[in-house]
């Protein structure tokens, strides 16, 4: 099952990437090729809209750490999750990722303040 | 009852990643649906977890070139406690299985220390050339 991922532009200039599907070893190329282009256009503030995934393992973790440290390492770029399901929240859990993904109920959450 | 009988049993050949990773998901949906369990069952959600991380590394290292054995799986649930059994054609593995979570920045490394921790019991040993994994946990 391959994973979708649709980029939009929010309100306040920061860019919504929403991967659909599940997030895993198949999947995990898709999310780091969207990355990619946002990035590629500048400093990124990014929410990731989490909503949409149904499942997530080491290698979909991977590329969102990857994204985090591609993000944060350019001046501003910034990165918040948003609206993980609760396999996705045990997994950031288990590995304590969550001490370094602060993630929010809602993408418009998310979104706040960013 | 006799000892013999069995909730749920599933079985299969897989040969491709993507495709293998989906009947893995699939086998659980079905078992779900078998045993009245929803999607937030908590106990079957982390076996889940475990099975995908176990599944994507046998589908991935498991299958060396020239080597056209499929990876054969099954899935049993038997009073309570459901058993997944993995087989595959890889190097042997003994090293990796006592691999700790890494830090945080690290992008690799975590799927073995993951499902140890999701499991009741994280079987592994080399038959011959064959790794057999064995995934067990009480639900």
């Amino acid at each position: 099952m391959a994973l979708d991922v649709e980029t939009r532009q929010a309100e306040n200039g920061a860019t919504v990437v929403a991967p659909i599907g599940r997030l895993d070893v198949a999947g995990a190329p898709a999310l780091k090729d969207a990355i990619n282009e946002v990035v590629k256009n500048g400093p990124s503030k990014v929410v990731i809209d989490m909503e949409g995934i149904s499942f997530v393992d080491s290698t979909g973790l991977g590329s969102v750490i990857a994204a985090l440290k591609q993000i944060r390492g350019s001046e501003g770029g910034e990165l918040r999750l948003a609206a993980p399901n609760q396999q996705v929240r045990v997994v950031l859990e288990l590995t304590t990722l969550d001490r370094v993904f602060p993630y929010y109920a809602t993408v418009e959450e998310a979104l706040t303040g960013l | 009852m006799g000892t013999d009988h069995q909730d749920f049993v599933f079985t299969a050949e897989l040969t491709e990643l993507d495709e293998g990773l989906d009947i893995l998901h699939r086998s659980i949906q079905r078992l779900r649906e078998a045993t009245g369990r929803t999607q937030d069952d908590r106990a079957l959600m982390l076996f889940e977890t475990a099975l995908g991380e176990i599944g994507s590394n046998v589908l991935t290292h498991g299958r060396p070139p020239g080597i056209e054995r499929p990876v054969e799986y099954t899935l049993r649930l038997d009073g309570g406690t459901l058993v997944a059994s993995l087989s595959d054609s890889g190097v042997p593995v003994h090293e990796h299985l006592s691999r700790e979570m890494p830090a945080h920045e690290s992008e690799t490394g975590r799927g073995l220390a993951m499902a140890r921790s999701l499991l009741d019991e994280l079987g592994y040993e080399r038959d011959g050339e064959v790794n057999k994994w064995r995934l067990v946990k009480r639900l």
